[in-house]
């Protein structure tokens, strides 16, 4: 069973704090996405490994890309 | 109405493991921020002489007196930092704040009679005004704790004269008599001259046996023989009446209890006077308490501690305002006001100490693609948008009607600029609210959450665009510029750069300059500034910001000076629908 992260908003990666088959707690942070000059962190939506992250920081997504999965 | 009022909607949720988690540096990093204010707070107690040499003199000081005075846990401190003139006292030299006095709310204030038996000084008289304006606001008693000296003459010409002078306390007076506000005065020590009138324009004096008050004290009366300058023998004439008059100042007990009959009560001891002034605060009008309160008092389901994990210290950083505001109010329970429009702004009604009272604040974060609709880039909470700016007028000119008071919750960058911004109309709807909220005549209370910027800061409830602020509230996160200190430089330097670039000449100079500009704004709108220069009446610890909200509440509920009955309400009815 694995759950996407996906971005809430469109913007900027300045932070990234996941890495492939860390083990991770529901609502650590996992990314800042900076966009209109204020930042909005992205938590982690449940415990699991980090299976994927698709993103690096400096990356510009989309509302919905998805960020990174954790399984 | 108490099936409106007695169980409103629950909201707010506990913090989860995770969320705990990753907020403890910030939970650390504001309690370090409020361990300096608390140090700047000491050091302004502090002031003057120790404690140990006042009493030695059988006085107490300012603080002991406001300790035995107001009723243990309600002092509610007001201006503590401020010192708009940099005085080197580090001080204006009046301490004041709301508390209890027998059971009622009163605005309280009191000379330190530690610094210069309690001098006026230099911006003084621009914190006493914030004082008599606090009290007719409230409509609350003024209790002084009269104990000065009279002008810190070396520096009379700082703040002697002038339309907000020195002076001005004593026509203050005599307006919140006329509007029926009564003010009550305990006086210690020597007054003379502006101690004088500080002593004699209260309403009702309760006198110490060994205090005075007069026109003049004894170094004006011995010093008044001008002849152009000063020789041995004037210097022995003066030192022979400033004998006379130290051993005998004018004004006494005996001349002001037993030849005018000013001082209505004469006491013996400190503590006679205070309690003097605590019987008296028993006969002040004040409505009991459940004749305003919609339900039983209820602390907040989650503590208020929470909020030092959900307030980011980081500027740029979202939150939830909805999860901090349930962290204040009775039961953690709210009736939210058009929550489909206008999402940048949280409009609310909720109960604090089982009072109605009316919540608005700054929402944080993205507001999705639609929004705001007349434009084609996206919304950010901490602006304000058109939806918004309507929603706030329409809940003010209710909570008018209804007499509700309102706490406002600013953490806003600004209202939203540009053509865009100008057709929906943003700078007209700033105005209609500084119209709306002049119009409702309520007392109002603001807390400076984190931003207050632009012209956001004066429309949502500011100091600067009303008189219905009863007091405004920073915390160790607040921050208040007219824009951010980048854009500031920008604006001040781009065309600059432009001209210098074309000139051929180097950017760095102008880049340097940026550079300080950005700087002093950030140190100009740090909280301890924002406390000194009175862009905050006070520096709340977090923890006690729902104190402050019960000591407005139960103010404003005290003694209205008008009333909707409960069952008259009509913004209960729009929002139920």
């Amino acid at each position: 069973m694995s759950e996407e992260i996906l971005a809430p908003l469109a913007g900027k990666i300045v932070k990234s704090l996941l890495k492939v088959g860390d083990k991770v707690e529901e609502d650590a942070e996992a990314f800042i996405l900076e966009a209109m000059k204020m930042e909005t962190p992205v938590y982690v939506p449940c415990d699991g490994t980090v299976q994927s992250v698709n993103v690096k920081v400096g990356d510009e997504v989309a509302e919905d890309d998805i960020l990174a999965v954790i399984e | 109405m108490h099936p409106y009022f007695k169980e409103m909607a629950e909201f707010g949720n506990p913090l989860k493991k995770g969320e705990i988690k990753r907020t403890e540096k910030n939970l650390e990093a504001l309690k370090a921020e409020e361990a300096d204010i608390a140090e700047a707070v000491q050091a302004v107690e502090n002031a003057g002489f120790p404690a140990e040499k006042i009493n030695a003199r059988g006085q107490l000081t300012v603080w002991q007196r406001l300790e035995y005075l107001v009723d243990p846990g309600t002092w509610c401190p007001l201006h503590t930092l401020y010192n708009p003139a940099e005085n080197e006292e580090g001080t204006t030299n009046v301490v004041d704040g709301i508390g209890k006095i027998s059971g009622r709310w009163a605005v309280i204030i009191g000379f330190d009679n530690k610094v210069m038996a309690g001098a006026w000084l230099p911006g003084q008289s621009e914190n006493i005004l914030r004082v008599t304006d606090l009290a007719k606001r409230l409509n609350i008693p003024l209790v002084w704790l009269v104990n000065c000296s009279g002008a810190k003459l070396p520096e009379q010409e700082k703040f002697y004269a002038n339309r907000r002078g020195a002076g001005t306390p004593f026509y203050r007076h005599a307006e919140l008599e006329q509007l029926g506000i009564p003010v009550l005065a305990g006086i210690y020590g020597t007054n003379p001259a502006g101690g004088g009138y500080q002593g004699v324009s209260p309403t009702i004096l309760f006198a110490h046996q060994n205090c005075n008050i007069a026109v003049g004290g004894a170094g004006i009366v011995s010093g008044m023989a001008p002849k152009g300058h000063f020789d041995l023998e004037t210097a022995e004439t003066i030192i022979e009446k400033a004998r006379q008059f130290k051993a005998k100042p004018p004004g006494s007990v005996k001349i002001h209890q037993d030849e005018t009959g000013f001082f209505r009560y004469v006491f013996e001891t400190e503590e006679g006077v205070l309690d003097g002034l605590k019987d008296f605060m028993k006969k002040i009008p004040a409505y009991d308490p459940e004749f305003f309160r919609v339900a039983e008092p209820k602390a907040p389901a989650y503590p208020a501690e929470d909020v030092y994990r959900l307030l980011p210290l980081e500027p740029k950083m979202v939150y939830e305002f909805d999860a901090v505001l349930s962290r204040l109010v009775d039961g953690s329970e709210h009736m939210e006001f058009r929550p489909d429009y206008g999402p940048e702004i949280y409009t609310g009604l909720a109960k604090v100490d089982g009072f109605l009272v009316a919540c608005i604040g700054n929402r944080q974060g993205y507001l999705g693609k639609d929004y705001p609709e007349y434009a084609d880039y996206p919304g950010f909470g901490g602006k304000l948008y058109r939806q918004g700016m309507i929603k706030m007028n329409e809940f003010v000119t209710l909570c008018g009607r209804d007499r509700i008071p309102i706490i406002w919750f600013q953490d806003t960058t600004g209202i939203d600029v540009g053509d865009a911004a100008e057709k929906a109309e943003l700078l007209g709807l700033g105005q209609s609210l500084i119209y709306s909220n002049q119009s409702t005549d309520l007392p109002m209370m603001l807390v400076v959450l984190r931003k207050g910027t632009a012209a956001a800061h004066y429309v949502m409830g500011g100091p600067t665009a009303n008189r219905n602020n009863a007091f405004t509230l920073g915390t160790a996160a607040t921050e208040i510029y007219v824009m951010h200190g980048e854009t500031a430089a920008v604006a001040t330097y781009s065309r600059r750069l432009v001209k210098q670039k074309d000139a051929g000449k180097p950017l760095e100079p102008i880049i340097d300059n940026m550079n300080q500009l950005a700087r002093e704004y950030h140190e100009k709108s740090r909280p301890l500034f924002c406390a000194r220069h009175g862009l905050v009446d006070e520096l709340a610890p977090i923890r006690d910001l729902r104190r402050y909200m019960e000591a407005f509440a139960g103010s404003a509920y005290q003694n209205p000076k008008s009333i909707c009955p409960h069952h008259h309400m009509i913004l209960p009815r729009i929002i139920k629908g």
